[in-house]
């Protein structure tokens, strides 16, 4: 049924997209979606990028499985307490507690989500700098199973380990291309044994670390074939130890066996979400062009980049910028340029 | 002394560029005037800000949706280039084939044809032509999804022979529609959805779709067609094949050149200059990199009277005064910000107000725009926390006399490294007279910021202040 | 406060993103409107009614006040031919009074023209808020865009006072002297020769103003503030600009920002007439407010989507209020593509503000003949 290839047992079908383009202050639909956190409850949680046209809508909104939108938090534009500049991702520790990192503020902020609280603010903490537990640009965010915390300090060229309150802990890495090294890390992710994986974003490649930050493997070169990258943002383990990678400048995701093999490569197959159905309801006229249009059409060859393939192809993934998984083997795919996840589940 | 090839080398680069810091300036200098020009003329490769950092951090610049961030991305382009050539071209065309944001709702198509403007602009203008009739966004902002073999929409027909090549009076209504015929069928895929979306700036539901040409072989008319007195089964291709052979083309691309590198008018100096390109495209083969080396060795270019004799455009005011100050070399909070001012200042990348493009030259000026121009790049240059502002202040230091400036020194050290600027005498000593306020300056020990910074960053915003400053 | 009579001035509030007209003048005894909008409707019990079938938006009680005073004209179904659902070109249509064509010129950037003939007055025609919309640009027409009347002119950002005028007497002499030069360096002394004098009498314009009524902090409000403080400082500006938005384009949640916003409107709106009551102006100053179009019939599920047929408003003193034109029918044969079908032409509005509140010839400015309401009092 899919766009996907397949060179071992791993399968994934795709179930669905939830989503719609949201340009407004709130309400359901995604504003330029970064990362997506899935709660043990099923929530949902997406974080709202946003651009600068709408810099003051800049959330977190809530929805589930069933495309039911449930709410949003957040408390605005700015570096005030709750508020955000340039959001980038998100983890829940067990505690149901989400930390949200800002790049711009190069802080963490924690909001409370367990229960049936659905957003109130609790703290942030972290300052500029590049002291130990000092903050340049924190990107990716990943916690273990003791609700350690790892912050992926880009523009410090390291990872920091913090308690859940966000005491420093540890450190490592520096500039470069070596092994334990890195050039504007992103993502990151933590698996079941508590090792530590890093989308080490300018070297193309995912990098592999002991919970104490010693140096395991790399996985990935780059460039355009199986098993190779263009700048990957994020990466995603699953309790069998596969290795799920957004790789955004292919505008695809990848899937590598535990000891880094090449899996499958999904190329995204979205379809109408609930929400596009009711905006479809009431735009009967542009359906109907929709329904007889080519949304794979074969393209110049100045415009066969993925890039370019993506911004054309509708069903195909562009710009995805997260991986995140659920408890029950789905796969959670967030797509900055489309304002909407795609949902895939392991077989 | 500021020598004669410094004048004449920062005049090439305002007018190939956005204008030179002094470090750029030095680069140029030592390839000569020869190498500067083949330099600029013959971009390769160009170092510019990288698309995936860009992306990475302005979400609104890695969709390119909206207008202010796609504006802001092509600023990125202009601020950071070190082909700035390639830019100042693709400004060019897009002035001249004017396709605005305000008709397509799609920035994205708008970008696409940017940067056909790269890759072509500076070659055949027979290859660009055919280029811009293939353009997705060119051909929805003149309407030639609507242009069917059944039933023919001439606005692209017309606006081709009127606007982009042979000027009107050249062309009989009759030709009008002869190349109209020729050019149905060249539409853009799904042109029906695609127009439905442009027509309600319909985003949803997952934002936008880019747009790619599309020939439709059952809707084009390949009935025999007259025109320009030739008569054939002409398609489109054919169609401009004969208006480039148009004495009336050579004409009209010498001339738009001329204005936009050379001069606003169009003196009797000039329209020999005009004719000596014209020249240059018919045996070049239609070749708009020959036609400007010619305009550039021209004795008129290099002349007194070529110099400021442009008033700048707000895209060039803008660039200018952010590559001189050395702000956004990477992604940055506020770039769209800067986009808008342009828009404040009466130009809109990407959005020109009609087909007719922006009426530039004088027209540029008026008393809301120019009061946006000044107070923009006053403060750009007035930054002295501003790399480029840090290195003019130490530059002056350097040539001084033992680290202390006279009034005048300071004036006319700062007339030279923003330019160096030619000013009236009366400017000047309004100049002088303003360093005069606090004495002699004394830039030994200076430190970031202190009081003699502070100084040179006062003098550096009432020279950007300058009518001179105005004119490239 | 100057005790001259005045001559007589236009204020535009321009909503843009496409004010959602179902959900401003409501048309609550309508089964069709409960039908079509299951989620994006206002309950009849909320509605503010002004009269047995329609009602206005429960966050427009100002506006409600002041129609009860007879101050406002509702001006129904208004659009034109053809709609066009972009926002740009829509507004863009409005902006230049020409549907068909890119048009080159703004309706009010040639009114201001025409009561400006010679240019005299710099402040003839303003805009609060950073860059000129449409409306106002026309070429050789001189239109200040006032971001913040406080700091408005040359070098706002230089703080040192003493500094400032330090280097705006240096910018005065540079621009000076214009005699004698090439054309270009004599026009841009006369330029920035203009652009000094208008920022020193538009600086004057606060202290020339007192006032105890007291308007809201959000943007809108303060703008219109601006407007109230030109307008009272009798500099003899015609015609006052501002807009609001873009965020009345409620694609999705559009009850509490739609709400939000009218409430902001109508806030600014309420206080701008107790203002001019305050000063005994009421009768000298029309506000229009209008938007690019309405939005579609039925709701999206969230909020609702670009849509044709719009209501206008004309408040004042000047103003006989009440209803103008048809309500569109609802009815799906009567809809124009899910749309209300305009059945008044947006010139019609404009022609009766030239000609009965300006006292201008409207054609040129429209761009043709237009039938027009009987709404100012004579």
């Amino acid at each position: 049924m899919s766009t996907q290839t397949k060179s071992s047992g791993i399968v994934l079908d795709y179930v669905k997209t939830i989503g719609i383009v949201n340009n407004g202050f709130s309400g359901r639909g995604f504003a330029n979606p970064y990362d997506i956190a899935v709660g043990g409850d099923g929530r949902i949680f997406v974080l709202n990028r946003c651009d600068p046209l709408r810099a003051a809508a800049i959330r977190i909104g809530i929805c589930n499985l069933d495309e039911d939108y449930l709410g949003e938090f957040g408390r605005g534009y700015g570096d005030g307490d709750g508020q955000f500049i340039w959001a980038v991702a998100m983890a829940l520790d067990s505690q149901g507690r989400l930390h949200i990192t800002d790049e711009h503020n190069h802080r963490v902020t924690t909001y409370d989500t367990s229960g049936s609280a659905t957003g109130e603010y609790l703290s942030h903490w972290g300052k500029a700098g590049a002291g130990d537990g000092e903050l340049n640009g924190p990107a990716g965010i990943a916690i273990d199973s003791s609700d350690n915390v790892f912050v992926v300090d880009q523009h410090n060229s390291r990872v920091q380990k913090f308690t859940s309150e966000g005491k420093f802990i540890a450190n490592w890495g520096s500039f470069g291309s070596g092994e334990g090294q890195f050039n504007l890390p992103w993502g990151a992710a933590v698996d079941r044994n508590d090792n530590v994986y890093i989308a080490d974003w300018r070297n193309d490649r995912i990098q592999k670390f002991t919970n104490d930050g010693e140096f395991l493997a790399a996985f990935g070169s780059s460039g355009e074939g199986e098993g190779q990258f263009q700048r990957p943002t994020s990466v995603a383990i699953d309790p069998e130890g596969f290795i799920y990678v957004a790789d955004w400048g292919n505008e695809r995701v990848q899937v590598l066996g535990p000891d880094g093999s090449f899996q499958l490569i999904l190329r995204g197959e979205a379809t109408d979400s609930k929400w596009a159905e009711d905006y479809f309801a009431s735009n009967p006229e542009e359906k109907a062009e929709r329904d007889v249009s080519n949304l794979l059409p074969e393209l110049p060859a100045h415009l066969n980049t993925p890039y370019h393939v993506s911004s054309q192809t509708e069903p195909y993934f562009w710009g995805p910028v997260s991986v995140s998984l659920d408890g029950k083997g789905r796969l959670y795919v967030a797509e900055t340029n489309r304002h909407r996840f795609q949902v895939y589940q392991k077989r | 002394m500021i020598s004669n090839d410094t004048v004449l080398m920062a005049h090439l680069l305002r007018r190939a560029g956005f204008g030179a810091s002094r470090d750029e300036l030095e680069e140029y200098l030592a390839m000569g005037y020869e190498g500067a020009v083949e330099t600029l003329l013959n971009p390769s490769d160009p170092d510019n800000m990288p698309d995936d950092l860009i992306r990475r951090y302005h979400v609104e610049q890695s969709e390119l949706r909206d207008l202010p961030g796609s504006a802001a991305y092509w600023m990125y382009r202009m601020i950071s280039t070190s082909c700035p050539m390639e830019e100042k071209i693709a400004l060019f065309w897009h002035s001249l084939f004017a396709t605005g944001y305000v008709k397509l709702n799609q920035a994205r198509a708008l970008l696409n044809q940017v940067d056909m403007f790269r890759r072509s602009g500076l070659g055949s203008f027979e290859e660009l032509l055919v280029e811009l009739s293939k353009d997705p966004a060119m051909i929805v902002w003149l309407d030639n999804n609507e242009n069917h073999g059944s039933a023919i929409n001439e606005n692209f027909g017309r606006e081709l022979l009127e606007l982009f090549s042979m000027g009107i009076g050249n062309y009989t209504e009759d030709d009008v529609k002869e190349c109209a015929r020729a050019f149905t069928g060249w539409t853009l895929g799904n042109a029906e959805y695609m127009s439905i979306r442009a027509a309600k700036d319909s985003i949803w539901p997952y934002g936008r779709i880019a747009w790619h040409f599309d020939y439709r072989r059952e809707d084009h008319d390949d009935g025999e067609k007259t025109f320009l007195g030739e008569t054939g089964r002409f398609n489109g291709e054919e169609i401009i094949a004969i208006i480039v052979k148009q004495e009336a083309t050579a004409r009209f691309v010498a001339t738009r050149l001329f204005q936009f590198f050379g001069a606003d008018e169009v003196t009797e100096a000039g329209e020999a200059v005009i004719e000596e390109m014209m020249a240059t495209y018919f045996s070049s083969g239609y070749q708009i990199r020959d036609m400007l080396r010619t305009l550039f060795h021209s004795g008129f270019f290099k002349s007194e009277d070529a110099r400021f004799a442009r008033v700048k455009g707000p895209v060039e005011m803008v660039v200018g005064a952010i590559r001189m100050a050395g702000n956004y070399q990477s992604p940055s909070l506020g770039i769209e910000k800067v986009s808008n001012t342009m828009f404040f200042m009466g130009q809109g990348l990407l959005r020109p107000p009609t087909v007719d493009g922006w009426h530039e030259g004088a027209e540029w000026i008026d008393s809301g725009a120019l009061v946006e121009r000044v107070n923009f790049v006053a403060k750009e240059l007035s930054d002295v926390r501003s790399p480029g502002v840090r290195s003019i202040i130490d530059r002056l230091e350097a040539n001084s006399d033992q680290g202390v400036l006279k009034p005048s020194d300071l004036a006319d050290g700062c007339l030279d490294l923003l330019g160096p600027i030619q000013v009236s005498d009366e400017t000047r000593s309004v100049l002088v007279d303003y360093a005069s306020r606090h004495g002699d300056l004394d830039l030994n020990g200076h430190q970031p910021g202190d009081q003699a910074e502070q100084q040179v960053g006062n003098m550096l915003r009432l020279v950007a202040a300058t009518r001179e400053y105005q004119l490239a | 406060m100057t005790t001259t009579k005045r001559e007589k001035s236009l204020i535009v509030i321009q909503l843009t993103g496409g004010n959602d007209y179902l959900n401003t003048v409501v048309p609550y005894s309508e089964g069709r409107y409960y039908d079509n909008r299951s989620t994006v409707s206002i309950p009849q019990e909320q509605v503010i009614a002004i009269d047995d079938r329609y009602g206005f938006n429960p966050s427009m009680g100002p506006i409600k006040a002041l129609w009860d005073e007879g101050k406002v004209a509702v001006i129904n179904g208004v659009g034109y031919e053809n709609p066009n659902r972009s926002h740009f070109r829509s507004m863009d249509i409005w902006h230049t009074a020409e549907p068909d064509t890119i048009g080159k010129e703004g309706w009010l950037g040639r009114a201001i023209r025409d009561l400006d003939p010679q240019g005299e007055n710099v402040l003839t025609g303003i805009n609060f808020g950073r860059g000129l919309p449409r409306a106002l640009g026309c070429p050789g027409v001189s239109v200040a865009s006032v971001g913040d009347l406080e700091t408005y002119g040359l070098f706002p950002d230089v703080q040192d006072e003493e500094l400032r005028t330090f280097t705006l007497e240096a910018f005065s002499r540079m621009y000076g002297g214009a005699a004698g030069r090439d054309p270009v360096m004599e026009l841009l002394g006369q330029t920035g020769q203009d652009a000094l004098q208008g920022a020193d009498i538009l600086r004057t314009a606060p202290a020339m103003y007192s006032s105890t009524v007291e308007y809201a902090p959000d943007a809108l409000a303060q703008n219109v503030k601006s407007i109230s403080q030109v307008f009272h400082a009798g500099l003899g500006a015609r015609v006052l600009y501002t807009q609001h938005g873009p965020s009345f384009d409620t694609h999705a949640g559009q009850l509490p920002t739609h709400a939000m916003l009218w409430n902001e409107v109508a806030g600014a709106v309420g206080c701008l007439m107790d203002d001019m009551k305050e000063h005994g102006t009421q009768d000298d100053a029309t506000i229009l407010i209008f938007s690019e179009f309405g939005r579609r019939i039925k709701d999206n599920g969230s909020g609702s989507d670009h849509g044709s047929g719009g209501v206008a408003f004309l408040i004042g003193g000047a103003v006989n209020g009440g209803m103008y034109g048809e309500y569109p029918s609802l009815a799906e044969a009567e809809q124009i593509e899910g749309d209300l079908r305009s059945n008044n032409d947006f010139r019609s509005i404009y022609t009766g503000i030239l000609e009965d509140w300006l006292g201008l010839d409207a054609a040129p400015i429209v761009n043709g003949q237009f039938e027009k309401f009987d709404i100012f009092q004579s």
